[in-house]
C-alpha cells in the first residue's frame, strides 16, 4: 500500500476522493454521526498537539487538555462578546501559544519526570484558576455560545455546518503539522529526541527546539479548543479537568505516538470508547475502558498505526527485514536498530 | 500563635498521606525505573481487600495484615503478567499502561464494592492530645509513626541489604544484572510486590479519613507525585520531607497569603517544584538521576 | 506480484466512494436523518423512553448512580403493575436508557445526541455544567430536559430554558431556609462559612446571605472555600475556629470531608451549631460516624423522608422504596445518598404527568410537566409539595428545616 502511495497518480487521486467524501458526507449523514465526526476531529486535534511535543519532541506532556481550554474559554468569550469569528479564531490560536511559550521557556531547562510535573500544574491549577475568574470565564457556570450555528444562507443543518467548520481547520492543521515535523524543523527535533548532547554537538540548541516544540503544540491545543467550542457549544472549568489530559496521553500512545494517522486514530479513541463503553453497561465504563486499553497496547505496543506494519511484518515473518518502510524520519533509525527483534516497535532504544 | 502551629500540625498530618503513596512510587521506581500512575488505585484495591476480610469476620489487625499479604501477591502477578510486557519499551507506552491499570483497577473496585462512601476503621484512636496550644490526633501522630517507620525500613533496605542493591541494580542495567547472575525477572516482581504491599499501608492508613471510595487516592495520587519529584526519586527519606514540606507550605500559604488563598493552594508545590529543580535538577535529596537513555 | 493485490484493493476502494457519491446525489437527508418530524420520537403506542445522561463513574458516581436507581426502582415496579395509563388512553410501560458522563460536559452534550432521537424526554441527570452543556441545544431542538438534579436556577426560568425544569431546590433556596431561621431567632450570633468553591457552594452562601440581610443580630464572622478535590479542610477549620463563631454554616457536597470534618472541629475544641446542606445530612453516613452529638445542634433543610432514620423505619412509603430499590434497581443497600429518593420521587411526579398527556408529543409532554400543582409525592416530608406552574422556581421549591436528634432529623421552627 505505502509502495504504491507513493505514486503521484495514485496520491491525487486518492485525495479527490477523500475530497468529495469529505464534502458529501456531511449532508447524508445522521445527524448524531455528523456530531461524533465532528468530535473526533476535536480531539484528533489535540492529540496532534500533544505529538509534536511528546511523540515527534520526546517531552511527557500532562498539560494538553489546558491548551484545549484555554482556546475554548477565549472563543467561548469573543464569540459572547461579538468579536469578528477570523479575530476570534486567531485569539484561540495565539493566547495558548503564547502561554506555551511563557510556560516552555522557563520549563524547557528541566528534563524528564520534571517537566510533566510542571506540565501537570497546568490543568490542576488551571481548573480553580478559571473558576476564580468568573469575570472572563463565568467562574463554574462556565460560558456558552452558538456562535458555530449554520447561516441561514447556506441552509444546511447546524451539525453538517459544524462539521465543515472543523473538517476544514483540522486539514489544514494536519497539513501544516505534518510539513513541520517532515521539515527541517521535524528532523532536528528528531535528533533532540535521540539524544541531546549529539544534537548540540551538530549545533541544535535542544532548549530552544523544546521550546518551539512545546509552543507548536499549545497553539495546536488552543485551535482544537475552538474547535470544541463550535462543536459543543459550551466550556466550563470540567473542560479542562485533569483526567482529560491523561485520557488524551492514552490516546496518542494507543493511536501511535508519533505518526499522524495515530493522533486520527487517538480522536477516534477518544471520543468513540466512552460511546462503546456506554452502550455495552453504562455502569462499567471505568472498567471497561481500562480494559480495552491496556488490550490494545499489549496486542500492539506501538499503537493502533502499527497495524499494518504488524500485519506485514507477520506475513514476511521468515524474511529478514522488520515489515514495510516506515513512513516516519524518527522511524527510520530506530527500527534499523531494532532489527527483526521488535519490528513493531520505533523510537526506543 | 496557636493557630500558626495548628495549620503546621494539620499541614503534617495532610502530607503523610501524600508521604505514603509516595514512598510506594519510590519503591517501584528504584526497583523498575517506572513511576506507576496505578499506585493509588492499587492501594485503594488493598484498603478493599482490607474492607472485605473485616467483613468476614476478622480483627482489624488481622484484616490489615491479610491485605498487606495479599497486595504483595497482587503486584507481583501485575507486575508478571502485564508490566513484564513493557518494561523494556517505550517509556511513554510504559506510562499509559499505567495509566490503563489505574482506570481498569478503579473500575474494578466500583464494580465490587460500588461507588458509595465506606467507612473504615481507624488502627488509633480518636483522640486528640494538646500541644503547644494545638491539638494533635492521635490518628495522625499513628500515621506519622507509621510513615516514618516505614521510611527507615525503605532507606535500609536500599542501603544496607543485598536485596535492595540487586533491587537497585536490576532497574539501572537489567543485562548486566542478569550477566551477574540475578534473577532479575523474580527480581522485577519482588520490586512491585513490596510497593503494593507498602500500598496497602498507605490505603488502610488513609481510609478511615477519607473514607473508601474507588477514586479515594486520585488527589493523592497528585500531590505524591510533586513529593516524589521534589524530595527526588531515589530517596525515601528526601520525598517523605518533601510531602511534609508540601503539606504545610500549602496550609500556610492558603492563610496567611491572601491572593493565593484555600483555591489555589494547589499551586504551591508547583511552584515550589519549580523553583527547586531550576536549581537542584535532581530534587532535594535526590543524587544525580540515573537515566535509561 | 507485491503489486497487484493492492492495486485492486486502491481501485475497489475509489469504485466504492464513486458508488456513494452517486447515491449521495439521489439521497435526501431526512431519510435515515431522525430529525423528529410529527411523532415525537422514543413513544410508541405501549412504551415510552426516558433517557438520563448522569455521572456513573467518577468522584460523582456515587450520587449520580442514585439518580438512576432511583427512577429505576419506581418504573420498575410501575411496569410491573402493568404500566401507566396516559391521558390519551393508551397504556405504555417505562424504558429508561441511562448513559455516564462521568462529570464531563462533553460526554454529556454527546450523549445528548445519542438520546434525543431514542428517548422522548432526557431527566433526572445530576450536575451544573453537564445540564448546562446541552441546555441550549435542547431548547432549539425542542427536546424536553425535564426534572434535572441541580440547583442552578437559570433550567427552572421559562423565557430561558422552555424545554427545561429543575427539580430540586435551587441552591439559593436551601442557603435562605437556614438563614431566614436564623434571622428570626431572638439571640445574636456569630457565623463562620465554609463553602465549596463551585456553584453549589456559591448558590448556597448567596441564598443564606441574602436571608440574613439587614438582620442585625447575625455577623458573619469569616468566610473560606476549599476545592470539591480537597483530602483535608482541617486547616479552614483551624482558621475558622480561631473565630469563634457558634454557628458553622458548611456548604459542603463531599461525604467524607463532612464526616472528617464533623470529627475535626470538636477534636480542636470548638463546638458550633453546624448547618448542613440536604445531600450531605444522612443520619447513618455521615452523622453519625462524624460524631454529630457532640455538638449543640446540627441543622439540614430536606423535602425527603430519610430511610435510614429509625423514625421513618416503618413508615410505609420508605418500606415500599427500599424494597423496589433491591428488586428493580438492584441496589440492594439503604441509599447514603438522598438522589435515589429524589429520583423516586421524580418518578412519582412523572406518572403524573404521564396521565395527564394528552397527545404522544414532546409539546403536549412539556404544557402536562407545567401543570402539576401541590403533588405529594411518596417520601414527601409534611409541608413540601410538587409545584411546577411558577416561573423561576423548580419543581420542589419547598424545604423544611430539621435538627439532628441522635438518630435521625425532626423538623424545626426556630433555632434552639
Amino acid at each position: 500500500m505505502s509502495n504504491l502511495l507513493k505514486k503521484p497518480a495514485v496520491r491525487w487521486g486518492a485525495l479527490v476522493v477523500l475530497v468529495a467524501l469529505a464534502v458529501v458526507l456531511p449532508l447524508m449523514l445522521p445527524e448524531v454521526a455528523n456530531d461524533t465526526i465532528a468530535r473526533i476531529c476535536v480531539f484528533a486535534v489535540a492529540v496532534l498537539g500533544l505529538n509534536v511535543v511528546m511523540g515527534y519532541g520526546g517531552q511527557v506532556s500532562l498539560g494538553q487538555i489546558f491548551f484545549l481550554g484555554l482556546g475554548s474559554y477565549v472563543t467561548a468569550y469573543g464569540a459572547t462578546n461579538d468579536w469578528n469569528i477570523v479575530l476570534t479564531f486567531l485569539a484561540a490560536l495565539v493566547l495558548p501559544a503564547i502561554a506555551g511559550l511563557v510556560i516552555a521557556l522557563a520549563a524547557a531547562r528541566l528534563g524528564g519526570l520534571a517537566i510533566a510535573m510542571v506540565t501537570i500544574a497546568l490543568p490542576i491549577v488551571g481548573l480553580p484558576l478559571a473558576r476564580r475568574l468568573d469575570h472572563w470565564t463565568g467562574g463554574s457556570q462556565g460560558l456558552s455560545s452558538r456562535f458555530s450555528d449554520a447561516p441561514e444562507w447556506t441552509g444546511l443543518y447546524h451539525d453538517q455546518w459544524q462539521l465543515y467548520i472543523v473538517l476544514v481547520i483540522a486539514v489544514v492543521t494536519f497539513v501544516l503539522v505534518r510539513n513541520f515535523v517532515r521539515g527541517k524543523f521535524g528532523r532536528a527535533l528528531a535528533i533532540v529526541k535521540e539524544n541531546e548532547a549529539v544534537a548540540s554537538s551538530m549545533g541544535i540548541s535542544p532548549y530552544w527546539y523544546k521550546v518551539l516544540s512545546f509552543t507548536i503544540a499549545s497553539m495546536v491545543g488552543g485551535i482544537s479548543g475552538f474547535m470544541y467550542m463550535s462543536v459543543v457549544q459550551y466550556t466550563s472549568p470540567e473542560t479542562l479537568a485533569f483526567h482529560h489530559s491523561i485520557t488524551l496521553l492514552a490516546a496518542m500512545v494507543v493511536g501511535g505516538s508519533a505518526t499522524l494517522a495515530g493522533s486520527v486514530i487517538g480522536g477516534v479513541y477518544f471520543v468513540f470508547v466512552p460511546v462503546l463503553t456506554n452502550a455495552i453497561n453504562p455502569n462499567l465504563t471505568a472498567m471497561l475502558q481500562g480494559a480495552i486499553l491496556l488490550l490494545v497496547l499489549f496486542l500492539l505496543p506501538g499503537g493502533l498505526a502499527s497495524l499494518p506494519r504488524r500485519i506485514a511484518g507477520l506475513r514476511r515473518s521468515s524474511g529478514s527485514r522488520p515489515g514495510a518502510p516506515p513512513r516516519e524520519e524518527a522511524a527510520t533509525r530506530a527500527v534499523q536498530k531494532a532489527a527483526s527483534k521488535q519490528p513493531t516497535r520505533k523510537a526506543d532504544q | 500563635m496557636g493557630t500558626f502551629i495548628q495549620l503546621l500540625i494539620d499541614g503534617l498530618s495532610t502530607g503523610s498521606i501524600y508521604a505514603a503513596l509516595a514512598l510506594a512510587i519510590v519503591l517501584v521506581h528504584q526497583a523498575t525505573g517506572m513511576v506507576n500512575f496505578a499506585q493509588g488505585a492499587m492501594a485503594v484495591l488493598s484498603g478493599y481487600i482490607a474492607y472485605s476480610l473485616l467483613g468476614v469476620g476478622l480483627p482489624l489487625i488481622g484484616a490489615i495484615i491479610g491485605a498487606v499479604v495479599i497486595s504483595f501477591f497482587v503486584g507481583a502477578l501485575i507486575e508478571r503478567l502485564l508490566i513484564r510486557r513493557f518494561e523494556r519499551g517505550d517509556e511513554h507506552t510504559a506510562v499509559v499502561v499505567t495509566i490503563g491499570l489505574l482506570t481498569l483497577i478503579t473500575g474494578i473496585c466500583a464494580w465490587f464494592w460500588s461507588y458509595n462512601n465506606q467507612l473504615f476503621p481507624s488502627l488509633f484512636p480518636n483522640q486528640t492530645i494538646p500541644v503547644f496550644g494545638a491539638s494533635v490526633s492521635l490518628r495522625s501522630l499513628g500515621t506519622i509513626i507509621v510513615i516514618l517507620v516505614i521510611m527507615g525500613l525503605l532507606q535500609l533496605l536500599f542501603v544496607g541489604t543485598k536485596l535492595g542493591l540487586a533491587l537497585r541494580a536490576v532497574s539501572i542495567n537489567q543485562q548486566s544484572a542478569a550477566f551477574a547472575g540475578m534473577p532479575v525477572g523474580r527480581l522485577l516482581m519482588v520490586g512491585w510486590g513490596l510497593a503494593s504491599a507498602l500500598g496497602a499501608v498507605a490505603g488502610v492508613l488513609v481510609a478511615p479519613q477519607l473514607t473508601l471510595t474507588p477514586g479515594m487516592m486520585d488527589t493523592a495520587l497528585v500531590y505524591a507525585l510533586a513529593a516524589v519529584i521534589l524530595g527526588g526519586l531515589s530517596s525515601p527519606i528526601g520525598v517523605v520531607a518533601a510531602a511534609g514540606i508540601i503539606g504545610v507550605l500549602e496550609n500556610l500559604a492558603a492563610v496567611y497569603v491572601p491572593f493565593i488563598g484555600h483555591d489555589l493552594k494547589v499551586a504551591v508545590p508547583f511552584l515550589l517544584i519549580f523553583v527547586v529543580l531550576i536549581l537542584r535538577p535532581q530534587g532535594l535529596f535526590g543524587r544525580k538521576a540515573v537515566v535509561r537513555v | 506480484m507485491k503489486m497487484t493485490p493492492t492495486r485492486r484493493g486502491v481501485t475497489s476502494v475509489i469504485a466504492l466512494s464513486a458508488a456513494v457519491l452517486l447515491a449521495a446525489t439521489g439521497c435526501a437527508r431526512d431519510g435515515g436523518g431522525g430529525r423528529g418530524g410529527e411523532t415525537s420520537p422514543g413513544i410508541t403506542d405501549d412504551s415510552i423512553t426516558l433517557g438520563i445522561t448522569t455521572p456513573l463513574s467518577g468522584p460523582t458516581a456515587g450520587p449520580g448512580t442514585c439518580t438512576v436507581a432511583g427512577l429505576e426502582a419506581y418504573m420498575g415496579a410501575v411496569n410491573e403493575a402493568g404500566g401507566i395509563e396516559f391521558g390519551d388512553g393508551k397504556t405504555r410501560t417505562v424504558e429508561i436508557k441511562a448513559l455516564d458522563d462521568a462529570y464531563d460536559p462533553q460526554k454529556a452534550s454527546s450523549n445528548y445526541q445519542t438520546l434525543k432521537n431514542e428517548a422522548f424526554a432526557i431527566t433526572s441527570g445530576l450536575g451544573t455544567p453537564t445540564n448546562l452543556a446541552w441546555r441550549e441545544a435542547a431548547t432549539a431542538d425542542e427536546v424536553p430536559q425535564v426534572f434535572v438534579m441541580t440547583g442552578d436556577p437559570i433550567f427552572s426560568q421559562q423565557s430561558e430554558s422552555p424545554w427545561s425544569l429543575g427539580w430540586v431546590p435551587a441552591y439559593p433556596n436551601e442557603g435562605a431556609a437556614f438563614g431566614e431561621m436564623l434571622a428570626k431567632s431572638s439571640e445574636d450570633h456569630k457565623v463562620a462559612i465554609l463553602f465549596q468553591n463551585d456553584d453549589f457552594g456559591e448558590g448556597y452562601v448567596e441564598g443564606f446571605k441574602e436571608a440574613i440581610k439587614g438582620s442585625e443580630n447575625i455577623e458573619v464572622v469569616g468566610e473560606l472555600s476549599y476545592e470539591a478535590t480537597d483530602a483535608s479542610v482541617d486547616a479552614q477549620l483551624t482558621e475558622l475556629a480561631a473565630t469563634d463563631a457558634d454557628i458553622l454554616f458548611n456548604a459542603m457536597s463531599i461525604t467524607p470531608l463532612v464526616i472528617s470534618s464533623l470529627e475535626r472541629a470538636q477534636s480542636i475544641g470548638w463546638e458550633p451549631s453546624w448547618f448542613l446542606p440536604s445531600n450531605t445530612s444522612s443520619p447513618t453516613a455521615i452523622l453519625e460516624p462524624g460524631g454529630a452529638d457532640a455538638y449543640p445542634g446540627v441543622y439540614s433543610v430536606a423535602f425527603s423522608k430519610a430511610p435510614a432514620s429509625p423514625k421513618f423505619a416503618d413508615d410505609e412509603d420508605v418500606k415500599t422504596f427500599l424494597s423496589d430499590l433491591k428488586t428493580y434497581a438492584d441496589y440492594p443497600e439503604v441509599p447514603a445518598f438522598p438522589h435515589c429518593m429524589w429520583s423516586y420521587m421524580l418518578g412519582a411526579t412523572l406518572e403524573e404527568v404521564f396521565k395527564d398527556m394528552q397527545e404522544p408529543t414532546r409539546e403536549n409532554f412539556m404544557e402536562a410537566v407545567r401543570s402539576i400543582e401541590d403533588f405529594k409525592a411518596p417520601l414527601m416530608l409534611d409541608g413540601t409539595s410538587v409545584n411546577t406552574t411558577v416561573d423561576g422556581e423548580p419543581a420542589v421549591s419547598s424545604v423544611v428545616v430539621q435538627k439532628y436528634n441522635g438518630k435521625g432529623f425532626d423538623t424545626v421552627e426556630g433555632i434552639e
